[in-house]
């Protein structure tokens, strides 16, 4: 398979503020998303991931630099960026089905096909018994489930994910990253995720961008070379995998040496 | 830690046979007991109590000749004149008048706060520009207007309604901006990330997300309108509970001034009830087990 690059971060950097209360958030990132690939942000707490997800979803522009979607400047938020948040999303007001059919009614998608795409990623993320619940009715991770279902089945180009397991319980997030693993081998996306946890990160992403705080910069880039050719379908398997080690070790010790002594009070 | 040990096992041994045989040990209600709830029957009994106290107060201070008979009348005597007053004295229609003025000032004032409050809590500007000006308004007593509104309008009815409406457009509007506000933000980013342009934002998502405090924000000043339709009415008006009121004055049928306030604490109640009842079925999302 080619390595088609779907989207590209070019030379990024974000200040927010003026004089002496300006905060640089992010300096000279570049980076490329891959087709079809799983990409992870990670990096200590308050590095920049979540403004440079939002960046990339057009919810805030970049004071240098650019984001390339598929050879297009990115230009404000678009269906072709579907964002997942770590808070709930899932709007209490409509039903599960109706919550995953309301991207597609946005765009005008008609009802027959709309009804027909909702039910698919309904079954995707198992709540085929919950199509008519309210939110109110479902647990924390199920309303996440409900996000995902919504922007999938609203077909973008890249769906990107900010935290989306942080506020769910130990258990519930294993859960969730395997299913997401399920999810990625039966319908081709790119996906950017950010999160702060490692093994998460190391589960999930075919490709690791690190960023180092104080500014954001691009610190490392890890292929993670030990999981190729491997189907991984749970954190066991991960965790035996010769190499899995090595690599949280090493994440560990780029993450210590960001976390300077001021940041650790 | 060998006597804290020999205590709990002593507890442990007796308590279940002598406190409660054949039950599971429980710890006995206390009567004043912070933030827990209480039994249905509890709070049926305490409501009614209240009640008791009260009319049995009104009845000792009439018995004990607290003041002049006509003064103060017993309750039997209220409840007589509301009978009266509805079989003969038409109160009825002073009561229709009375609730078309508060119904149509507060249908204009919502015309009115609602638009302008979603469209302040939702766009920056908007407050900006609007903001100065309602928050002036806000805090200004509307009664303060009525010699103006005297002057311009006349007596009538026109008079009332301006007064009802500017009496709740201002803090209606505030309310309902805040409501717009906490929409959560991430609700609008989804959207927009979802491919929703502006208007669809504003109809899909800030609007049905606002609308359950909105509702709200309607009942609590549904309830401030009652305050100023007395006031509109007391100072001049031929028709209206107010009105009936004032009229009662001039001839000293206290139980008739009475009588005017129990009807007026009832339609208040009852108003309030309708919305809340409004309010369960509307957003029955809100509540858990609904499918
Ligand atoms: N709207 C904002 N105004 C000022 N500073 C901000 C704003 N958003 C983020 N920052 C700053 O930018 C840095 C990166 O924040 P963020 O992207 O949220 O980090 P992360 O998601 O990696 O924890 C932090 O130092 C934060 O204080
Ligand atoms: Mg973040």
């Amino acid at each position: 398979m080619a390595s088609h690059v779907k989207l590209s971060v070019n030379g990024v950097g974000k200040s927010f503020g003026h004089g002496a209360h300006r905060v640089e958030a992010l300096r000279d990132v570049s980076f490329n998303v891959v087709q079809n690939e799983i990409c992870v942000l990670l990096g200590p707490s308050g590095c920049g991931k979540s403004t440079l997800l939002n960046i990339v979803a057009g919810l805030q522009d970049p004071t240098a630099g650019s984001v390339v979607l598929d050879g297009k400047e990115i230009d404000g938020p678009a269906r072709e960026r579907g964002m997942v948040f770590q808070s709930y999303t899932s709007f209490p007001w409509l039903t599960v089905e109706q919550n995953v059919e309301y991207g597609m009614k946005l765009n005008g998608v008609p009802k027959a096909e709309r009804q027909e795409r909702a039910s698919h990623f309904i079954d995707l993320v198992h709540l085929a018994k919950f199509r008519k619940t309210y939110p109110k009715n479902l647990s924390g991770g199920m309303k996440q489930r409900v996000a995902i279902a919504r922007t999938l089945a609203n077909r973008p180009e890249i769906l990107l994910m900010d935290e989306p397991f942080g506020a769910l319980d130990a258990e519930t997030r294993w859960h969730m990253q395997e299913m997401l693993v399920e999810i990625m081998k039966s319908s081709q996306t790119t996906i950017m995720l950010v999160t702060h946890d490692i093994p998460e990160a190391i589960f999930l992403a075919d490709k690791i961008v690190f960023l180092s705080s104080h500014p954001g910069r691009l610190k490392a880039i890890l292929d993670l070379e030990f999981k190729k050719g491997k189907d991984i379908r749970d954190k066991e398997e991960l965790i035996t995998l010769d190499g899995y080690p090595e690599c949280e070790r090493h994440i560990l010790a780029m993450m210590r040496a960001e976390a300077r002594p001021q940041d650790v009070t | 830690m060998t006597l804290a040990g020999s205590s709990t096992e002593a507890i442990e041994k007796t308590a279940p046979r002598t406190a409660n045989p054949g039950g599971a040990r429980r710890r006995r209600r206390r009567f004043f007991e912070f933030k827990s709830d209480i039994p249905a029957s509890w709070s049926l009994t305490l409501g009614i109590l209240v009640w008791v106290l009260f009319f049995g107060f009104w009845e000792f201070a009439v018995w004990q000749n607290w003041a002049n008979d006509i003064l103060l009348p017993g309750p039997g005597k209220v409840l007589s004149a509301l009978h009266t007053l509805f079989t003969e004295k038409a109160f009825l229609y002073d009561v229709g008048v009375s609730v078309t003025r508060i119904l149509l000032s507060f249908a204009l004032a919502c015309l009115v706060a609602v638009p302008l409050g979603i469209l302040m809590g939702s766009f920056r500007t908007v407050e900006a520009f609007f903001n100065p000006l309602v928050s002036a308004w806000r805090y200004l007593p509307a009664p303060a207007f009525i010699p103006l509104l005297l002057m311009w309008l006349g007596a009538g009815d026109a008079q009332k309604l301006a007064l009802l409406f500017l009496g709740v457009v201002w803090f209606l509007t505030t309310l309902i901006m805040d409501h717009t506000k906490s929409v959560p933000a991430d609700f609008v980013r989804t959207a927009v990330t979802l491919g929703g342009n502006r208007l669809q934002v504003l109809r899909t998502v800030v609007v049905p997300a606002a609308l359950p405090g909105i509702l709200v924000a309607m009942r609590q000043m549904l309830a401030v309108s009652w305050t100023y339709l007395v006031i509109a009415e007391i100072i001049a008006a031929d028709v209206g509970i107010g009105a009936m009121m004032m009229r009662a004055k001039r001839f000293l049928h206290v139980d008739q001034i009475m009588a005017g306030i129990v009807v007026i604490g009832a339609l208040g109640l009852l108003f309030d009830f309708l919305l809340k009842k409004f309010h369960g079925i509307a957003f029955a999302y809100l509540e858990e087990n609904v499918r």
